[in-house]
């Protein structure tokens, strides 16, 4: 009994990936079939052709969510140091919190109004610097706990042992701190690739980035590409999880 | 030159943090009362008494509230079901990878899986059409764009279900519950006193603060609602942003105004939360010295 609600659990964890496997590889899906009529690779291959739409968004996304990610990593590594030996740590720390009070989508509508002043409105910067609002305080929330005083005593160790501060990041503190900082990458980098609501706010839908193109399939009742599109969405986040339990969590 | 670097960090942590959220406050504010904004006539509160006098604002904030209370309960109850009776599968072999597969859908993805699922030429419904259940399209009852928000709550637990059978389970090793089913039962303690007055209240306590993250989160989300819900009742997110996309112009001050009310309740919900939160473990460190 048992076994059996142990592979019907797995059977549900798997049933999505499946239906949208499926769907991804079908054309003329009547009711009452269960699966499509027609099962072709098609979809698959025009994701390749050139000027395709799809392939362009994939390319869009993977460029906007590894910058969003690579800048996030990077700046608030270094500023979340600051604020975690500042005198009012826990204020600054607070302050992290209050963009999630906001829904990412209504902050958007907001603040639509200086990325039009700014003229940032329906470009990839505009879109990048608005998913930086969502996922920089994350990365600082994250380093915060890293920055602590077993660090600054390591600093200070490197330091009387004449260390500048250049060999004190490469030597000592980036070596420890990998596996925080590719936690901070990969998080911020899902944070960026699954964003729909603040890109499609500020992008106008001009940025067009996989999220926006599942919306779009899904409104043209284009049910074989959108699951394409979600196929290509979930793809990226399960190679990422897996590198993260095979190669950073090493039990 | 070191105090300079300080300086220059904080000034980047605050233009990405508090700058960003004080300035869409403060124009959403001051659009509401019509002091920027194209129908700029000078400071009114006429749109204020239109949003807080219609029911359409109050609904769409209960229907929100309604979608995150089921949604949190009926997750929940189900991980902890989960952890309570088979939480060791999670702890090692295939399943303790399997159960993030589900944390990689984004919510969009969520959303047309549920939708495809569910709809009334969704995957059920022909799977009910062709084992004789049901005798037409007709016959499958309305789970998608309904007036309850099932499609919509189907598809936050199918997010919400796996990751807090993640958090209790690492919650049960980190607070050592083990070690206290151990004292209960040496104790006398039942099976069904130990669930309900250790393992229960261990877990739900120690994942409060994640709890009511996760039930803004929900009264936050958009792409879901957007997808599987209907226009009649909308949550917070889809309302505010149809009134401000809609061609009518009156419409936008009063989404503003809707924006500034939810993010005002928002605030206060946190940090009475928060705040009730650490009163109550202030007590219970209190008891514990006594």
């Amino acid at each position: 009994m048992k076994q059996l609600f142990r592979l019907f659990v797995v059977l549900i964890i798997l049933f999505p990936f499946v239906v949208l496997f499926t769907l991804s590889m079908g054309r003329n899906w009547a009711y009452p079939n269960v699966l499509p009529n027609v099962w072709t690779l098609q979809n698959w291959q025009n994701i390749w052709s050139l000027n395709a739409d799809l392939s362009q968004s994939l390319i869009l996304s993977l460029l906007l969510s590894t910058g969003v990610a690579a800048v996030v990593t990077l700046l608030s590594f270094i500023t979340a140091k600051h604020l975690s030996f500042s005198r009012h740590k826990h204020r600054w720390l607070l302050l992290a919190y209050f963009p999630y009070v906001f829904a990412p989508v209504i902050l958007g509508a907001c603040l639509q109004f200086f990325f039009l002043k700014l003229g940032w409105s329906g470009s990839v910067w505009g879109v990048l610097l608005a998913q930086l609002f969502i996922a920089y305080p994350f990365g600082v929330i994250l380093f915060s706990g890293f920055w602590n005083e077993q660090t600054r005593a390591m600093e200070q160790l490197t330091a009387t042992l004449g260390g500048n501060s250049l060999q004190t990041y490469i030597k000592v503190l980036l070596p420890i701190a990998k596996n925080a900082l590719l936690i901070c990458f990969f998080q911020t980098f899902l944070i960026s690739w699954f964003e729909y609501g603040l890109t499609t706010i500020i992008g106008v839908g001009k940025v067009q980035t996989l999220t926006v193109k599942v919306f779009q399939y899904v409104n043209e009742a284009n049910i074989f590409y959108a699951a394409l599109a979600s196929c290509l969405l979930i793809f990226p986040p399960v190679a990422l999880l897996w590198v993260n339990k095979k190669f950073v969590f090493l039990e | 030159m070191k105090w300079k670097v300080k300086y220059i960090n904080l000034a980047i942590f605050l233009l990405l943090t508090a700058v960003p959220l004080v300035a869409g406050i403060g124009y959403a504010l001051l659009y509401s009362v019509a002091l920027v904004g194209i129908l700029s006539t000078g400071f009114t509160l006429d749109n204020w008494c239109k949003v807080l006098t219609a029911s359409a604002f109050w609904w769409s904030l209960g229907f929100s509230f309604y979608v995150a209370t089921v949604t949190i309960a009926l997750s929940v109850c189900m991980a902890l079901a989960v952890v309570l009776r088979f939480g060791q599968w999670f702890r090692r072999g295939t399943l303790s990878f399997m159960i993030y597969l589900p944390l990689v859908f984004p919510a969009m993805v969520m959303a047309f899986y549920a939708f495809q699922l569910l709809s009334k030429s969704g995957i059920i419904s022909r799977i009910a059409f062709q084992t004789g259940l049901i005798k037409d399209l007709n016959n499958f009852p309305d789970l998608i764009n309904d007036n309850w928000g099932a499609g919509i709550i189907f598809a936050h637990v199918c997010m919400a279900t796996p990751f807090l059978i993640i958090l209790f389970n690492n919650l049960y090793q980190n607070e050592n519950l083990p070690a206290f089913v151990a004292i209960a039962k040496t104790m006398g303690a039942t099976r069904r006193q130990i669930i309900q007055r250790v393992e229960i209240p261990v877990l739900l306590n120690k994942s409060f603060s994640t709890l009511m993250l996760y039930f803004i989160f929900v009264m936050n989300s958009y792409e879901i609602p957007l997808l599987l819900g209907s226009q009649s009742r909308q949550m917070i997110s889809v309302f505010t942003i149809q009134k401000l996309q809609r061609f009518n112009l009156q419409d936008i001050p009063q989404a503003y105004v809707a924006s500034v009310i939810y993010t005002g309740l928002v605030i206060i919900v946190i940090a009475t939360g928060l705040s009730h939160f650490n009163k109550k473990k202030t007590t219970m460190n209190q008891r514990h010295i006594i």
